[in-house]
């Protein structure tokens, strides 16, 4: 039986990992988007967080299963089941919260070790949010083109965004990453992971040690996240560009609505005749 | 009056009230006319909704799109609830940095580029309100797997439609005997209530702990039947994947749909060019 190895975890089981996270953290972040927050004075207070749900399955489980069924929980059960996809927005989401998930559950090699296990938490969650208010800042000053030429505005971005991310990291960090990571993670050891089939985390056992691929993973997968909102710069030349080689973007304009037209009378005719087809067959 | 404000919230909360607005979400509007339609038309029509306003810059064409997405949105017939959630986002997301925008000394200027930004957000969050709320979700899954996407995804989306309510009604339950079991402090004096709220967070907290252990055994469940009947194979399987698929059909219906956003759009890009 040597060719199994102690801890080594087969594909199913990565499956496992999978399902459990996606329908935990889903159906969290289902309630949570529905709650709605609110605010003592400037400090506000939301349900915001259920964080730790991946957190402490990632320290469990294999991380990189968790982090990605954490992150298409979200998705899935938040967003799509919803309706309140956001398109690009998403994807940087899904990356941050994947890294965040993932940098966490790698730091712990012995889910017994409480001091390890909290600042693993805390990490992950300081990374996912400082990402996040990162992709925020810029996004702003994407978007609205003459950023720098509106009074006020940079700095009101800046202060809010960097607000939003203390607040967070104090409140939705300690409160709802840190405690019940430390609360649940000594609990579930040891009791959660014979019901998927598998060993405990030890320090054998445990993924290898984190090595330089980390950080540069990281970095590239954020630079994804950060791309897709600098896609949104770029978008506005290429279509300047695609105006630039018609002869007037009028004409260009007239062309399409006329070709538009031919689509919807092509269209309506064929539905015409097929009605009228399928009408003769009833008969 | 706090009281009040306390019980409104507490209301809200209820799980009761979120799981029927998810599910009336989810499952309650399969007979519109957005659902009748090919996921996978609905997709490109997404692609283009949901990408082109935010690179697009002049007002009359946002405004365009966003009125045809408005439309859209009306003919899926949303649950009141993610409606209400769509605008308490667009306001949190722009009106908020207008408020704070003016604090900081800015001026009238700052409305243009808040508002074309606005426009964006809201036109391509309400596309996609039309396609993943009006959609079932199934279908949803069937049109993603046709354009290649992983597998995974839309097994995911499966999966999520069928556990949702068995989810929710488990962790329902678990609460409730929480509670049941439990002696919650007296919250009539200002102390007591922030102790109460502190309380019901905890017992959320701690209802996780059963919660995980219960999808920790279900989860193994479903991948070993997943496994019994081939699913890894039957994912990389082009055979499966076309049977699959087979029901995915385009209709005239679509086709009208999409041939009349172009023109729709088209007239916008004329009007927008001749100003």
């Amino acid at each position: 039986m040597s060719a199994v190895q102690k801890g080594a975890v087969n594909q199913s089981q990565k499956l496992m990992v999978f399902v459990l996270t996606m329908a935990l953290y889903g159906l969290a972040t289902l309630f949570t988007e529905l709650i709605p927050s609110f605010q003592v004075g400037i400090v506000e207070f939301s349900v915001e967080y259920f964080l730790f749900i991946p957190l402490t399955l990632a320290m469990l489980f294999d991380p990189l299963s968790a982090a990605l069924g954490a992150a298409t929980g979200e998705l899935v059960f938040s967003e799509i089941m919803l309706g309140q996809f956001g398109g690009l927005g998403e994807l940087e989401k899904f990356l941050t919260v994947t890294i965040g998930v993932y940098v966490a559950g790698r730091l712990v090699t012995d889910p017994r070790n409480r001091k390890m296990v909290g600042i693993a938490a805390l990490c992950g969650t300081g990374l996912q949010l400082f990402m996040g208010m990162v992709v925020d800042i810029l996004k702003v000053q994407l978007a609205v083109s003459d950023f720098e030429a509106v009074a006020g505005l940079p700095e009101s971005v800046y202060a809010t965004e960097g607000f939003a991310f203390l607040n967070d990291l104090v409140f939705s960090g300690i409160l709802f990453c840190l405690l019940p990571t430390l609360y649940l993670v000594p609990r579930l050891y040891g009791k959660i992971e014979p019901l998927l089939g598998m060993q405990p985390r030890t320090k054998e056992v445990c993924p290898e040690a984190i090595s330089w691929k980390l950080p540069v993973g990281c970095l590239i997968a954020f630079a994804v996240a950060v791309g897709a909102e600098l896609l949104a710069e770029s978008g506005i030349s290429l279509i300047d560009w695609e105006a630039g080689w018609a002869e007037s973007s009028a004409a260009l304009a007239a062309g399409m609505v006329v070709a538009a037209a031919v689509a919807v009378a092509a269209v309506l005719v064929m539905r015409m005749r097929t009605q009228k087809v399928s009408g003769e067959k009833s008969v | 009056m706090k009281k009040k404000l306390t019980e409104n919230i507490l209301d809200k909360i209820s799980i009761d009230f979120l799981r029927n607005q998810v599910l009336k979400n989810a499952y309650g509007n399969d007979d519109t006319v957005i659902a009748a339609m090919d996921p996978r038309m609905l997709l490109v029509w997404y692609l283009f909704f949901g990408l082109v306003p935010w690179f697009a810059d002049d007002i009359p064409f946002l405004l365009g799109c966003f009125l045809l997405v408005a439309l859209t949105t009306k003919l899926a017939r949303v649950a009141g609830m993610v409606l209400f959630l769509f605008v308490v986002g667009i306001f949190s997301q722009t009106g908020y940095l207008l408020v704070v925008t003016l604090l900081f000394g800015g001026d009238a200027s700052a409305i243009g580029p808040l508002l074309i930004l606005t426009l964006k957000v809201a036109t391509v969050s309400l596309a996609s309100v039309t396609i993943f709320s009006g959609l079932d979700p199934d279908k949803l899954a069937d049109g993603l797997m046709w354009y290649g996407c992983p597998e995974r995804l839309s097994f995911s989306i499966s999966y999520a439609y069928r556990m949702l309510p068995l989810l929710m009604e488990e962790f329902q339950n678990i609460l409730l005997s929480y509670r049941l079991r439990g002696n919650p402090p007296a919250h009539h004096t200002f102390a007591g209530k922030v102790r109460y709220l502190i309380y019901q967070v905890k017992i959320i907290m701690h209802a996780f702990y059963p919660l995980m252990l219960n999808t920790a055994k279900r989860s193994r469940t479903t991948v070993e039947v997943l496994e019994i009947r081939g699913y890894r194979y039957a994912a990389t399987n082009r055979e499966v994947k076309k049977i699959k698929l087979s029901s995915l059909k385009l209709t005239n219906n679509d086709l009208l749909f999409l041939s009349l956003s172009f023109f729709w759009v088209s007239v916008t890009v004329l009007i927008s060019t001749l100003i």
